[in-house]
């Protein structure tokens, strides 16, 4: 494995963690929120950040794999700044999903599973994101933009394109 | 205890049996994959279907304890419906490749869809394919063919204990894969193929070779450790293509070093023809040749004999009627790694069973590398570990165990006796004692810590020492191990019953070696020594290479060539050289015969498979030289010869008459007067020596196996190690530097390595530095 970083969690988040450890029989049950907060300290789960988070809690690099590729919400590569998700699932299908990704690859000129060149977008297919009343449904980081369609899509774009600090969303 | 019924018939198992292993231990058919009865259960094959009379729907019997009462149906319409279900989907992604499999003929899924598969395929959309891995010499990938079963997956985390396998992704993306990328950091990798129920991972170095049904199988014994394991050896013709664990053996599974030694059998470096010294080189002559010219090198001549303890027992029995006829003042050696010749309170073997030591409350390993040394009894050490059972280690370096140990203590060689002394005292002041420790106490005057770790584990109802090599070839073993004899009545471990002392043999067949050359053997090194000082006119080594095995490969070296030598034996390897004379003998696959492990289990080998060539067994190449020699000869047959070893042991009386069993074991000598006191002169150079033994160089066969030697190669480390802090004591940095010993100055490259204890030069590599392994002690300067 290469020793590519040496990343740490920070003081208080070993703390967080360590409560955490404690209500649950074995350190290996808490596997899932420490890969949470790992993603959320670290943005995405590289190789190294796994090891960290299976040295932390005492495991081997192979059970934090398996449930980091187990689960597509977590993430081993960067992605851009906004990970637009579009569900295509049979409602938001129904409702002019694959529609919505054409349009949205077209219009920022890379494929599903791409970032764009600024960094700035990510776009990837999911299932069924659990809104299907607000089909088509795209959920933005972590949050959820329902009844979209491909105006809404670019004003998005457009909006936190031009904005300097990426746009509050 | 738990009755059921399986089919109508009343059972009755142990509570909390699955009904799968309820349904095995009474001979009903239960198809599975996922299950394997050294694993844990994972249940994800659902192949073990079966119904339960008032459930309502099938039950995966692997993880389903049995019930009082309950009534079990392992065949009905509906399950053979499931069944074909379950084939179904197994197959979709299947590449139905059996043709060219190696699995092909024993694999399960095959086999099932044969039994429980629909008649033919409905699926014709695209399949998917896996990329393969490298999983090192021994283990060969299509993962195209796995059907997640997870098997090597639990087989890597509990039994190799290295869990560098794992499951990625999910549904249709799953696939198995291996973390290490080049090399599977097992020494059990070979398991792996026969772990696998389907043609994913396969034997490597058998890969596209043969047929299951192509070849014959013979039960055996492996002697290429003192664990002995029962082995299946499986051959087309006269070649041996795969050695397996025997499934109804005691252990199931067999390390690598067991498993690929075969490469060696049918070797170049086999002796296949008597030859004798000419002018050109070795000759080929005739047997009678052959020994006219051992006699002609050998007669009234002052010999000394080294011979390989893994012989089987009638070949060792013959070589001390040979001595007796012949050479009745030979020296005569086989531990190479002894250097104390005085008699040890317990000697070389075990007093437990490895399920015994596996069971017993404190396991203290001391001075060994136990995952190289018995890799079977380290996994089964290992699997205690998985258990939360303690294993205690104390030793000169942090060899890698692939498990938990519960505590850890690097020391020196040197420190060994303040260890002991440490522990001592503390049973002392417990007031646990037994006749003599005070003596020895009082001949020590420092104590090192690590000692009560040793004390601590003495003090449980059931303690199993594990006395390795660091101990064994230290120069003033005798006493460590008085020593520790002490400690163990005083703590009442050395009872019939609760014997816990165990000292880690050369070899196999301890118990008959220490009954049968137990008053003439002496020290390896003060043999060659002795030839090489004039003392001895000629060697006879038999199956034994002191130059490449051992502690006095330099005292050999210096040596051979020096007088004139017979060679006796499977393997030329490197000593073939200097031989005058070369008389090919059997290998252990080849004979009938005798075996004993460490623990004393007795084992027959009795289905040989055909020598190469002109070999012959060696009791009778040992008679032959008896008769060439005018002597009348001991004894004309096996049953003879059996009835001369019942005298040198009485306890294998009987063995060759009925069956002996699995817990018949003989029992190891013990020295009640051995009771050497620790010697208590300073140490003169500030470094100890200690070499490593490693399982894929260590071994005539095993050098001349070339997958084992493959396999060296990856698991090599640097020629010499120190501490850093060693270094840093010498104001020294790594690289070259200037190795003083007593018997000279070498240049050598020193790695640094945190893993050894501080004050002791580690030598990791044989060949470069391994002559080096005769010095007890050295010290380190500056190189150029
Ligand atoms: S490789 Fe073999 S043992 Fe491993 S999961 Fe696949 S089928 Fe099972
Ligand atoms: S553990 Fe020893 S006896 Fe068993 S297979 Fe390996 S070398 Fe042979
Ligand atoms: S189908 Fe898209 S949210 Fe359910
Ligand atoms: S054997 Fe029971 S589910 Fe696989």
């Amino acid at each position: 494995m290469s020793e590519v970083e040496q990343v740490h969690f920070t003081e208080q988040r070993l703390a967080e963690i360590d409560a955490l450890v404690k209500k649950y029989p074995s350190a290996r049950s808490a596997l899932l929120p420490v890969l949470h907060m790992a993603q959320e300290d670290f943005g995405y789960l590289p190789m190294h950040v796994q090891q960290l988070v299976a040295d932390t809690l005492g495991l081997r690099l192979m059970i934090v794999r398996e449930v980091v590729t187990f689960y597509t919400m977590f993430r081993e590569h960067e992605t851009g700044k906004y990970r637009l998700e579009v569900c295509t699932n049979a409602g938001c299908m129904l409702n002019g999903a694959d529609e919505l990704v054409q349009h949205i690859t077209k219009s920022l000129g890379i494929n599903v599973g791409e970032t764009t060149s600024d960094g700035m977008f990510t776009v990837t297919e999911v299932e069924c994101a659990g809104a299907c009343a607000g089909a088509p449904v795209v959920q933005i980081n972590n949050e959820y933009h329902e009844k979209v369609d491909a105006s809404y899509m670019d004003a998005f774009i457009t909006k936190v394109s031009s904005s300097e600090e990426g746009g509050q969303v | 205890m738990t009755t059921l019924f399986i089919n109508d018939e009343e059972v009755t198992v142990s509570a909390g049996t699955s009904i799968l292993e309820a349904c095995r231990e009474h001979g009903a058919d239960v198809p599975y994959f996922c299950y394997h009865p050294e694993l844990s259960v994972a249940a994800n094959c659902r192949m073990c279907l079966v119904e339960v009379e008032g459930w309502n729907k099938p039950a995966a019997s692997c993880c389903t304890p049995v019930g009082e009462g309950m009534k079990v149906t392992t065949h009905s319409e509906s399950l053979a419906k499931d069944r074909e279900m379950m084939m179904e989907y197994l197959l979709i992604n299947h590449p139905l490749d059996c043709p060219v499999c190696d699995q092909g003929g024993s694999c399960k899924l095959q086999d099932y869809t044969v039994e429980h598969g629909a008649k033919h395929g409905r699926y014709s959309e695209v399949k998917r394919a896996v990329v393969d891995h490298d999983l090192g010499p021994f283990v060969s990938t299509c993962m195209t063919r796995c059907i997640h079963c997870t098997r090597c997956v639990r087989f890597a985390d509990e039994v190799a204990g290295t869990g560098d396998m794992g499951v990625l992704n999910r549904a249709d993306h799953m696939r198995i894969e291996g973390i290490v990328e080049d090399a599977l950091e097992s020494e059990l990798s070979g398991n792996l193929a026969d772990v696998c129920p389907v043609g994913a991972l396969l034997d490597k170095p058998s890969h596209d070779v043969a047929r299951p049904w192509e070849m014959t199988r013979h039960k055996s014994t492996c002697t290429q450790c003192p664990q002995g394991c029962d082995i299946v050896i499986e051959s087309r013709g006269d070649k041996v293509i795969r050695i397996k664990p025997d499934k109804d053996g005691v252990e199931p599974w067999i390390c690598d070093r067991g498993r690929y030694v075969h490469d060696a059998f049918r070797a170049d470096q086999r002796i296949v023809a008597p030859a004798v010294r000419e002018k050109s080189g070795l000759v080929n002559v005739s047997w009678d040749e052959a020994i006219q010219a051992s006699v002609d090198v050998l007669k009234d001549k002052r010999v000394g004999i080294i011979f390989s303890p893994d012989w089987s027992v009638e070949g060792l029995a013959s070589i001390r009627l040979l001595h007796d006829s012949v050479f009745k003042d030979a020296k005569v050696a086989f531990d190479l790694h002894r250097r104390d010749m005085r008699e040890f309170a317990f000697e070389e073997g075990f007093s437990m069973s490895s399920a015994q030591i596996v069971a017993a409350d404190q396991v203290v390993i001391l001075g060994s590398d136990l995952r190289q040394r018995l890799p079977i009894l380290m996994q089964g050490l290992r699997k205690r570990g998985n258990e939360g059972k303690p294993v205690t280690r104390i030793g000169a370096m942090n060899y890698r165990t692939n498990s938990d140990l519960s505590a850890d203590a690097l020391i020196r060689p040197r420190e060994w006796v303040a260890v002991i002394a440490r522990a001592m005292q503390q049973l002392k002041d417990l007031g646990k004692t037994a006749a003599g420790m005070d003596a020895w106490l009082e001949k020590v005057e420092e104590r090192h810590e690590a000692g009560k770790l040793l004390a601590d584990a003495l003090l449980a109802d059931s303690c199993a020492l594990l006395v390795g090599e660091e101990i064994r070839s230290h120069s003033d073993a005798s006493a460590l191990i008085h020593g520790l004899d002490l400690m163990m009545r005083a703590s009442g471990h050395a009872e019939a019953g609760a014997d816990g002392r165990n000292l880690i043999p050369e070899g196999m067949n301890a118990q008959l070696l220490s009954a049968v050359f137990g008053d003439i053997r002496v020290s390896a090194g003060d043999l060659l020594d002795a030839a090489s000082d004039g003392e001895l006119d000629a060697l006879v080594l038999i199956g034994s290479d002191p130059m490449g095995d051992g502690l006095f490969s330099m005292q050999a070296k210096r040596a051979m060539g020096k007088v004139p030598l017979v060679q006796i034996g499977a393997i030329a390897g490197q000593t073939s050289e200097f031989a005058n004379v070369m008389l090919p003998a059997a290998a252990y696959s080849e004979v009938e015969g005798t075996f004993i492990n460490m623990e004393g289990r007795i084992r027959m080998a009795e289905h040989p498979l055909r020598s190469l060539g002109e070999e012959r067994p060696l009791w009778k190449v040992m008679m032959r030289l008896v008769q060439a020699f005018g002597e009348e000869i001991p004894v004309v047959n096996l049953t003879e010869l059996r009835a001369r070893i019942e005298s040198f042991l009485p306890e294998v009386s009987g063995v060759w008459d009925d069956d002996v069993t699995d817990d018949e074991c003989l029992l190891v000598a013990r020295n009640r007067d051995a009771n050497s006191m620790p010697n208590a002169i300073e140490p003169a150079m500030s470094l100890d020596v200690v070499s490593r033994y490693s399982m894929y160089r260590e071994g005539m066969w095993v050098r001349a196996s070339s997958y084992l030697v493959e396999a060296g190669d990856i698991h090599a480390l640097d020629d010499l190690l120190v501490h850093p802090n060693t270094l840093k004591d010498a104001g020294l940095s790594a690289g070259e530097c200037k190795v003083r010993t007593t018997s000279g100055d070498y240049d050598y490259h020193i790695g640094v390595r945190e893993d050894v204890a501080e004050g002791v030069l580690f030598i990791s590599k044989r060949g470069v530095a391994g002559d080096l392994s005769c010095e007890v002690m050295a010290s380190l300067e500056g190189g150029q």
